[in-house]
């Protein structure tokens, strides 16, 4: 039985339609990540799903037990769904202590003192902050804070652990560092988590599986590998990753596969989709798919280097060729010039 | 619970809004007072009210002193707000609580403290007349009147532009005057304790203090004939208030494009700087200062007139003639009790309907925000003699009216709508996360008012208390009918020795009050409080 049931929600918001039929199941013990960009509609879906937000359809099920459902009126109010819910803000109360803070979803549910003394310390031990149980909000840095949030959404077992952009509000190395021991801390404590994000690396690292959320529908649902790898439309394949992007007409097709040209060129790729020669195409590839070759062949294109840039861990070169311009990845400086570029077919996609 | 919170907000709020709104009106509609056994339905009283001559000059009187001093406040207003908030003035910070202080003074207590300062015998007219041989001034007259009403009503009618002044550039605080000018016409219709003071010597009536006089006029309670008054002042005030409401929204518009904490750099002022402080210090001498030293002047002589020295005469005996008076130390003690528990008391209700309203989305709530509105139409003299009225035509609860409960719900509800802005002031600052926090981790949601809400905005509350204190105990118009024994506090009394001229108890129980007050006031400020909200 899967932990959580989210089926066909739809949420408007004044006149605009946030949520168009949303559905997933979260298995147990899964990570799931909403992924999307701002007003994608992900953090609606995590606050229906939490019960701060009423959807005018649909219906959600946690464990098997209906907790809302639009058809017949029935909602079971935020508190009685037990779930555990990360903000952005980390939302420490002020006014508690860390350790009362931690403890209030215990004391709420009438645990006796001593199992509250025993599991708040195991809790803030196993998340570093043993030293830190009498202190106040105030008193913490940002990494802690987010924390203590953590703590508090999973002292008390909730069947479903919900997390709402909880990295964002740190700096970069915090938040590298951050990804890998949240995902440790969920798969040891065995959790089912749904976690919100719109920084796509966020969701692969963390994440078993990515709902990719545009406008309020689902866009592509999968493993963070088939999201990356095997895009199904061509919003997902350009919201992943740093892509390049190829503007032209199909000109044959033959299996799965397509031509794509414009003036100057003519490439052969993976044809995504339904489409008849004649009709215009895109064709995208991952700038990191794409190499400088030694010369001619089949899919490689004779360009122009116009500037090659230094990154720090890697040189990107502009490359132009009459309206195409393409990125490309190597190891070295080169000097402006003609040069091969391949584009590997299969990882050539053409929508 | 919440549901519980919230029917009781909408429920309470309206019944002690419409209840003596709605007996107002059904009086004005009688022959006679409601409890006379031969009172029928008539339009008599609004034919004697509206053809009385001395209501057509009451009207036009009040008309006068609003119109007069909107004219004075507004100008002084935002000039005082634009040199305090904008300009790189000297000593700006020691300047500002002081200018704050105004507003927590009784008119009635002011209009006294003007009467022995600069009256025909007070005592700064007398040394001057010793200085220069004659007295400049006329303070029994129409526009003496209107010029301390508009000085007076200058820190109100700046408090909008103050506010706006600090977050966006000075064009935009244009529809905030507006306000303040509309805020302070509507004051105009309200005086009360000014025109009794200042305009009874000269014969001078506005609105008020003729529905005032009309209490003796008849020998019997005239109540059908102070209904229709009541409601002319309603009639005029409703339709400004609610036209500020509509342009508070303009004006909040704009304020929200400034952001926060914006900084600007202060105007340099320049040469101008020290007639800036000299106009702000003057206005501080003529405002606060006079009144308050001719009170505290006239509480320790035993008598004043021309040719008698001042230390001839000083006494402290009218503080201890105030203990022959057991009416007089009642009303201090429920001053005290009505400032401080009634305060506790009302803060609480406040927080009720505060919490109530706080994110619940429903029409009711702009029903709730109508009816909160509504008392600010209302006169504390109208609300005292509505309660007055409700205590009486009610039997069930008329024991109640000779207790401190009949005096405190009348001031709960003529500070309803000041309570709540402090109320929802706080309530703003509470981040909706930590409410959401705290559902989601299992709270409902009276749980959380109580573990997150209430625990978030105490300090608010206190303030919120102290703040409440000090208005109940200034509040001087809304006791006047509600005076009985048991229902005594410093303020209606004073109005009502005024009509018996015992100047020696009066100053002697000014000067009480303001000394309650200002100790208020200085805890206050010392925790923090912000008085402007």
């Amino acid at each position: 039985m899967p932990d959580l049931i989210v089926e066909n929600i739809e949420k408007q918001l004044g006149t605009a339609q946030i949520l168009c039929g949303v559905s997933f199941e979260l298995q147990q013990g899964e990570v799931l990540a909403l992924l999307g960009a701002s007003g994608s509609g992900k953090t609606t879906l995590l606050r229906s799903v939490a019960g701060l937000e009423r959807p005018d359809k649909g219906k959600i099920e946690i464990r098997g037990k209906v907790v809302f459902d639009a058809a017949t009126g029935f909602e079971i109010p935020a508190e009685q769904c037990g779930l555990g819910l990360v903000f952005q803000s980390y939302a420490i109360w002020p006014h508690r202590s860390v350790f009362e803070n931690v403890a209030y979803g215990l004391r709420l549910r009438r645990v006796p003192d001593a199992e509250i003394r025993q599991r708040v310390g195991d809790v803030l031990a196993r998340l570093g902050l043993g030293h830190l149980a009498d202190r106040y909000a105030h008193q913490l840095s940002g990494g802690q804070q987010q924390r203590v949030a953590l703590a508090r959404a999973i002292v008390y077992n909730p069947p479903v652990l919900l997390l709402d952009e909880p990295l964002s509000n740190l700096d970069a190395k915090l938040r590298e560092d951050a990804r890998a021991w949240v995902r440790e801390l969920i798969k040891q404590i065995g959790n089912s988590a749904l976690y919100v994000t719109h920084d796509q690396t966020e969701a692969l690292a963390i994440a078993d599986r990515v709902l990719l959320l545009d406008r309020g529908q689902i866009q592509q649902d999968g493993t963070p590998q088939e999201i990356y790898g095997r895009p199904t439309s061509q919003f997902a394949a350009e919201f992943m990753g740093s892509n390049n992007r190829f503007d032209g007409k199909i000109a044959e097709i033959s299996a799965n596969r397509a031509r794509l040209e414009n003036h100057g060129w003519s490439l052969w790729g993976k044809l995504r989709g339904n489409k008849e020669p004649g009709a215009p195409g895109t064709g995208l590839i991952r700038v990191e798919r794409v190499r400088l070759a030694d010369g001619g062949g089949e899919n490689h294109l004779k360009m122009q280097l116009k500037s090659a840039l230094y990154l720090g861990e890697r040189w990107e070169y502009v490359l132009q060729l009459g309206e195409l311009r393409l990125r490309v990845w190597g190891e070295e400086g080169r000097a402006p010039g003609e040069c091969w570029v391949a584009i590997p077919q299969e990882e050539f996609w053409i929508f | 619970m919440s549901r519980t919170l919230r029917s009781f907000a909408v429920i309470g709020v309206a019944l002690v809004v419409f209840g003596p709104l709605g007996l107002i009106i059904y009086q004005s509609f009688l022959s006679e007072a409601f409890f006379s056994p031969t009172a029928s339905l008539s339009l008599g009283a609004y034919r004697y009210v509206l053809t009385d001559s001395g209501f057509h000059s009451a009207f036009g009187t009040s008309l006068l002193v609003s119109l007069g001093m909107t004219l004075i406040s507004v100008p002084l207003g935002s000039l005082l707000a634009f040199l305090l908030v904008r300009t790189d003035l000297p000593g700006k910070k020691f300047l500002e609580p002081w200018l704050l202080v105004p507003i927590f003074l009784s008119p009635v207590v002011l209009a006294f403290g003007y009467v022995v300062a600069v009256g025909p015998v007070g005592f700064f007219s007398l040394w001057t007349k010793a200085l220069i041989g004659r007295v400049p001034w006329n303070l029994y007259s129409l526009y003496g009147m209107i010029l301390i009403a508009g000085l007076e009503a200058a820190r109100v009618a700046g408090a909008g532009p103050w506010r706006i002044a600090a977050t966006v550039s000075l064009p935009l605080v244009l529809p905030s005057i507006l306000f303040s000018a509309a805020l302070i016409f509507l004051l105009g219709f309200e005086l009360f304790g000014l025109p009794l003071v200042l305009g009874d010597p000269a014969g001078l009536l506005v609105l008020t203090t003729y529905l005032y006089k009309l209490t003796n006029l008849l020998g019997v309670p005239s109540y059908h004939l102070m209904a229709v008054v009541a409601l002319s002042i309603v009639a005029l005030t409703f339709p400004l208030v609610y036209a500020q409401r509509r342009m508070l929204r303009t004006a909040g518009r704009f304020a929200v494009i400034g952001g926060k904490g914006q900084a600007f750099r202060p105007l340099p002022l320049g040469a101008l700087r020290w007639p800036a402080v000299a106009i702000v210090l003057l206005w501080l001498v003529v405002t606060v200062l006079l009144p308050l030293i001719g009170v505290a002047l006239r509480s320790v002589v035993s008598q004043w007139g021309e040719g008698i020295k001042l230390f001839d005469v000083l006494t402290l005996d009218h503080f201890r003639e105030l203990k022959g008076y057991p009416n007089l130390v009642r009303g201090i003690v429920n001053t005290l009790l009505i400032g401080s528990i009634g305060g506790a008391l009302s803060v609480v209700f406040y927080a009720i309907i505060g919490l109530a309203a706080h994110r619940w989305q429903s029409r009711w709530v702009s029903f709730l925000d109508y009816l909160v509105m509504l008392p600010r139409a209302l006169p504390g003299l109208i609300v005292g003699l509505a309660f007055l009225w409700v205590f009486l035509f009610f039997k069930p609860i008329a024991p109640l009216r000779t207790t401190l409960f009949s005096l405190w719900i009348a001031y709960t509800v003529v500070w309803l709508a000041y309570g709540l802005r402090l109320i929802s002031a706080a309530l703003l600052q509470v981040k909706p996360e930590l409410e959401e926090a705290a559902r989601v981790t299992g709270a409902g949601q009276g749980t959380v008012y109580r573990d997150v809400t209430l625990p978030l905005i105490r300090f608010g509350l206190i303030g919120s208390w102290l703040l409440v204190f000090m208005m109940f105990v200034r509040e001087y118009s809304t006791g006047v009918y509600l005076l009985g024994p048991g229902t005594e506090v410093i303020g209606s009394l004073i109005v009502s020795l005024w009509g018996t001229g015992a100047l020696d108890l009066i100053s002697a129980l000014s000067v009480i009050e303001v000394a309650l007050v200002g100790l208020i006031l200085f805890i206050a400020l010392r925790l923090g409080v912000r008085l402007d909200a």
